[in-house]
């Protein structure tokens, strides 16, 4: 019982971050209907930086913003640089365009930083933990899951309260229709950019605390990890793609805590060839986002 | 208030819109009709900003208009009730409101949202339900209110009757008049030509994507050649 | 009657030949001007080239995009190593490999023969998921799917000790045990053009490509594409798997890492930049891939001194360092999928350019069809089918009948049900209520595909052609599944339907370059070439001039009686359904209103008012 409360708070620490990663992937899907598989860019440029201001120094109550900041900039870069030129082309080139960019960010750290992993220390607070009867919980856990269910809840409130929220959720469901309101597509694209930095900059901040390393691949797990779990939730639901971040999250923590020894070291694979399962009888996810038919 | 000048629009090699030209004067209510894939919905596609057109001209208030943005359209006074309605579904009747109102100051948009609930009263008791659980009739009344948001000057409507039952369709010719009442100019395109004309100033006729006849909605109802293109007989 | 001869076997071989010796040949001059350090680079080059001939037999005709295509080859590639490498070697490295595999000892020929087996066994699965999954051209599940695969051979391939060796170790045959002649890889890769290019004009290979084009149309003209997907990603596995063997066996080991990510971004970039849907696209990709990484490749580690330009200078020293090469693969991607994402040669390929030139002497235009030939008496009935959308009722008890050799309007304003009731007939909407049939069989809960061949073939309001294949090959997808599932029907030519058509001087011209109006012909023809019981058809003149619409009257009336076929004809166009039709049915409001002939139906009020909106009958 205890070692299941104690994999619950794992699984919910982890799936938080997966939750952030994903709903910003969902955010851009549902603008411009890409796969984002170069979301986890935002996270190596940003470990380069937290790298480069621990070894000058820093404290990391700096560090954090400076990486959400850093996350923010990257996004919106990408989007010029790559994607604005592929809007509304075929879902192959934009799936390709996205893995070009995740190719040519990795092979740019490669060439021009060097393809070793840079180490910095962690905050010292991150492995405390505090006990509740029997049941030990990491602190940072806890500052996980609080961070993301605020962080999360802002952003619902954004979508339903502002009218850049309104104008995403417009654009999302009938992009005509929302330029023809008056919504501004280059506006609302790079908005959804920025939300889905900003929510991998704060994913980031926990993934860089939490590995106190990076590389020129460090994106690529953070990144597979989010778009499995928006995918999971079904791509064109935001609300989908928290739920598949938490149960992707659970999902590990279990699988890793219960299978047999021999195999426990292939969680990934299984979690992999599950997602394969899933997708096979349920191509479009748990959710599936349904718009009224039209005649 | 709104010349077209020999506009011409393409999807890839085909033309759907061939040199078309038309006037809609300063409170006129300008009727639209044809049959289908005749271009209607691509004109007023070409006029909102949504598509660009390949040659001529579109001039509002005596500005040169063409190929601005549908944002700018809107900012202008030009706003498009598109066909089969498009409501957000996934969105409440006030957010598809407010959407509408995206292009106005925040201040108005308030007293704008008052101004449609007494325009549209059946909106006011699905205030906060989600959009698509709208009736035929409603949706069509919130699709109208949407573009009513933005303040237009011009409104544009493409096939408003387009799936509704009989008394629905009065509703919808009932507004028209009401709008025109109002000081609305309206540019409408619509399958139902004998009410159409009837609610009418003048109204063009377009076939195979180019303009075959003009004049006012008695002299067109007149016409017997033009109803062959409806009825054939 | 395809003249399978010349154009669909004997061109496509001397163009695998062409091929096979341009870039064999390439190779070999390449060797000798630079001298033997180039040999592993050729070398290379021609097991890559084999690897994306294999990769484009599947996403160059299924139009699906596949990631996992690199974990066949690693599931070929570790079996291949496991199987060949002497039992002495194993016993170093994989002393407890699972089975007794360490004792086992294969010839390589024999090895790579079980490999691409196991490959094969693999590939059926994965294909039965993806089919499962509704894989078609742009999903994003099959993509899943395949990278679910390449990633867990990756995780066995790292933590399945016994039998890959592990993540550093891998597999290695002792020096000596490795590929030493190039004959090997000539021979397969001679294999794979030829089956590649035979495959693309083939039966399978054509259907696939209508499904990529257009899953709906192909559904619409009997293709059911999940069977060409999974023949296709059978010869494009085997092809894969074998290129794997040959890979392992000219490097000489393997890794995880041998078969990954890096690999699979290689290839794929190879697929498209030259132009993943035909061969001669593909081969250029690998040409200039492995050009340029190897310049690039040069540049970067000799930097200013290569090719003596003898570059120095800030600029030259930020840009020539380490990684350039791989800069440049992430590049060429983005590159041309931002600008030109169909690749250079897009689907052009060097036989069809020579068929055109060349293998058309005889090329006469055919005889006109002679009338019907089929004369099958049956009815397409409909009993009171309803259809709701989401509380939006869009038919309310429709009941229509249609006999062969009669030519059957509907008529209604917008929105009155037309569309829907076609679509229902044709399997692409379910009914709520109501059934319909041929004669005594019902075919209410059938699919698209299965309707098409029971005789109920469909053309689309919005057009929905093959758009980037030729005009004859539109007409001749259909010719091809009629070939096999209406055989029992004698059967236009193709050649004399596009003639019939007016589209002879058009037929090697692609769909997508066809104005309106012969594209709405074209949609006929192709149609007709399913030899269909009952035609439907959804608006065909919508888009036409006054002029053409009086055309299309005696063309479809032609067409219906060469086939033998019963239509119903949709249409906003007064003067054309009037003109065709033997009897109208009226829509208004999703109800059938009146049934009558044109002349009936044109003096009924309830009709008038419909179309006319003067208020609505009681």
């Amino acid at each position: 019982m205890n070692q299941l409360i104690q994999n619950l708070v794992d699984g919910l620490g982890r799936g938080s971050i997966y939750a952030l990663l994903a709903l910003g992937i969902a955010v851009i899907f549902g603008v411009m209907h890409l796969v984002n598989f170069a979301h986890g860019e935002l996270i190596t440029v940003s470990g380069y930086l937290a790298y480069w201001m621990f070894i000058s120094g820093v404290t990391w109550y700096l560090i954090a913003p400076a990486v959400v900041i850093c996350a923010v900039i990257v996004s919106v870069i990408i989007e010029q640089v790559a994607f604005r030129w592929v809007r509304g082309a075929a879902d192959f080139t934009l799936l390709l365009t996205s893995f070009g960019v995740h190719f040519v960010v990795e092979a740019l750290f490669l060439m021009y930083v060097s393809a070793s992993v840079k180490s910095f220390n962690r905050p010292g607070w991150i492995a405390n933990t505090f006990s509740v009867g029997s049941v030990s919980v990491e602190i940072f856990d806890m500052v996980v899951i609080l961070v993301t269910l605020l962080v999360l809840g802002l952003t619902a409130l954004i979508l339903q309260r502002t009218m850049f929220g309104l104008a995403l959720r417009a654009a999302a469901e009938d992009f005509d229709t929302a330029r023809l309101m008056g919504v501004k597509s280059d506006r609302v694209i790079r908005g959804a950019f920025m939300l889905s930095g900003l929510l991998a900059g704060i994913a980031g901040v926990f993934w860089l605390m939490r590995a106190g390393a990076t590389s020129p691949g460090a994106g690529t797990t953070p990144m597979l990890k989010g778009v499995l779990a928006a995918l999971i939730g079904g791509l064109g639901s935001l609300k989908g793609a928290v739920i598949g971040g938490f149960a992707l999250g659970l999902a590990e923590v279990l699988l890793r805590s219960n299978l047999p020894g021999s195999v426990a070291s292939l969680t990934d694979g299984v979690v992999f060839a599950l997602i394969a399962v899933l997708f096979i009888f349920r191509p479009q996810g748990l959710i599936t986002v349904s718009h009224a038919e039209r005649v | 208030m709104l010349e077209i000048e020999s506009l011409t629009t393409r999807y890839g090699s085909i033309s759907a819109l061939r040199e078309v030209s038309m006037t809609v004067g300063s409170g006129e209510v300008i009727g639209l009709i044809g049959p289908n894939g005749a271009g209607k919905t691509t004109l007023l596609g070409s006029v909102a900003g949504l598509l660009k057109p390949a040659s001529g001209v579109v001039r509002f208030e005596g500005d040169d208009e063409t190929g601005s943005s549908p944002d700018q359209m809107l900012r202008r006074g030009v706003a498009l009730v598109p066909e089969h309605r498009r409501i957000f579904t996934d969105m409440s009747v006030v957010e598809n409101l407010k959407i509408g109102g995206v292009t106005i100051p925040a201040a108005e948009r308030t007293g704008m949202m008052d101004e449609m609930v007494e325009l549209f009263p059946v909106l006011k008791d699905k205030w906060t339900t989600s959009a698509g659980y709208l009736s035929g009739g409603e949706a069509q009344q919130l699709a109208i209110a949407r573009a009513l948001m933005s303040k237009p000057r011009l409104l544009m409507m493409d096939e408003p009757s387009l799936g509704l039952a009989p008394i629905l369709i009065d509703v919808v010719f009932d507004l028209i008049v009401k709008l025109k009442e109002q000081g609305m100019t309206l540019l409408v395109v619509e399958q139902n030509a004998t009410r159409m004309l009837g609610v009418s100033d003048r109204a063009y006729v377009l076939r195979s994507g180019a303009l075959v006849a003009e004049g006012t909605g008695t002299d067109l109802l007149a016409r017997d050649d033009l109803f062959d293109t409806f009825v054939g007989n | 009657m395809f003249r399978l001869f010349d154009r669909d076997v004997a061109f496509p071989l001397s163009g695998a030949l062409l091929q096979f010796l341009v870039l064999v040949g390439g190779g070999l001059l390449y060797t000798a001007a630079v001298g033997g350090s180039a040999e592993n680079l050729v070398t290379a080059m021609l097991i890559d080239a084999v690897m994306v001939v294999g990769l484009q037999i599947y996403i160059g005709n299924t139009g699906v995009l596949s990631f996992g295509h690199i974990g066949f080859g690693a599931i070929a590639g570790y079996a291949f190593a496991v199987l060949a490498i002497d039992p002495a070697r194993k016993g170093t490295v994989i002393r407890n490999a699972p089975w007794g595999l360490d004792e086992v000892q294969l010839s390589p020929l024999l090895a790579a023969v079980v490999a691409v087996g196991v490959a094969v066994v693999i590939a059926v699965f994965i294909g039965l998921g993806l089919a499962r999954s509704g894989a078609q051209s742009g999903a994003v599940s099959a993509t899943v799917i395949t990278l679910a695969l390449l990633f867990v051979t990756h995780e066995l391939a790292i933590n399945w000790t016994d039998l890959t060796g592990g993540d550093r170790a891998g597999l290695s045959f002792s020096i000596g045990d490795t590929l030493q002649s190039r004959w090997p890889i000539y021979a397969v890769l001679l294999g794979a053009l030829v089956l590649a290019r035979l495959f693309a004009q083939s039966r399978s290979g054509r259907l696939a490509q209508a499904a990529r084009e257009d899953d709906l149309a192909a559904r619409a003209m009997g293709v059911n594409p999940q069977v060409q997907q999974m023949v296709a990603l059978l010869f494009s596995v085997a092809i894969v798997a074998t290129a794997a063997c040959l890979r392992v066996y000219s490097v000489g080991n393997i890794t995880p890492k041998f078969f990954f990510f890096d690999y699979t971004l290689l290839t794929l970039v190879m697929l498209i930049v030259g132009g993943r849907k035909g061969i001669s696209g593909s081969l250029l990709g690998v040409v200039l891939i492995t050009a340029g990484r190897e310049i690039t490749r040069r540049l970067g580690t000799t930097g200013y001194e290569f090719f003596g330009l003898g570059l120095d200078g800030t600029i030259a020293n930020v840009v020539f360092r380490e990684g350039l090469s791989d800069i440049f693969l992430g590049l060429a991607m983005l590159g041309f999928m931002i600008l030109r994402p169909s690749g250079l040669l897009d689907d052009w390929e060097v036989d069809q350019w020579l068929f055109r030139r060349f293998g058309r002497g005889d090329d006469t235009r055919p005889e006109p069809l002679p009338e019907t030939v089929n004369i099958e008496p049956g009815t397409l009935k409909a009993t009171d089918l309803s259809v709701d959308f989401g509380g939006f009722r869009a038919l309310t008890s429709a009941s229509l009948d249609a006999r062969s050799g009669e030519i059957v309007g509907l008529i209604g304003p917008n929105g009155a049900g037309k569309t829907t009731l076609v679509n229902v007939i044709t399997g692409m909407v379910q009914p709520t209520e109501g059934h319909f049939g041929i004669n005594d069989r019902d075919l209410t809960s059938a699919e698209p595909y299965v309707l098409a061949r029971s005789g109920i073939v469909r053309t689309f309001q919005n057009l929905r052609l093959f758009s980037s294949l030729t005009v004859r090959e539109n007409v001749e997808v259909a010719a091809r599944v009629a070939e096999v599932h209406r055989a029992d029907r004698v059967r236009p030519g193709v050649d004399a339907l596009i003639a019939e058509a007016g589209l002879w001087e058009h037929r090697d011209r692609r769909a997508s370059e066809l104005d309106y109006g012969n594209s709405r012909r074209l949609e006929l023809a192709r149609a007709a070439a399913m030899s269909p019981q009952f035609l439907l058809l959804d608006e065909p003149t919508s888009g036409m001039s006054d002029a053409e619409s009086d055309e299309m009257i005696e063309q479809v009336r032609h067409m219906a009686a060469t086939i033998g076929a019963g239509v119903l004809v949709i249409d906003h166009d007064l003067n054309f359904i009037t003109g065709i039709s033997d009897r109208i049915y009226a829509l208004d409001q999703g109800r059938i209103i009146a049934v009558g002939t044109p002349e009936e139906i044109q003096a009924n009020p309830m009709v008038q008012s419909a179309y006319l909106g003067s208020a609505a009958p009681a």
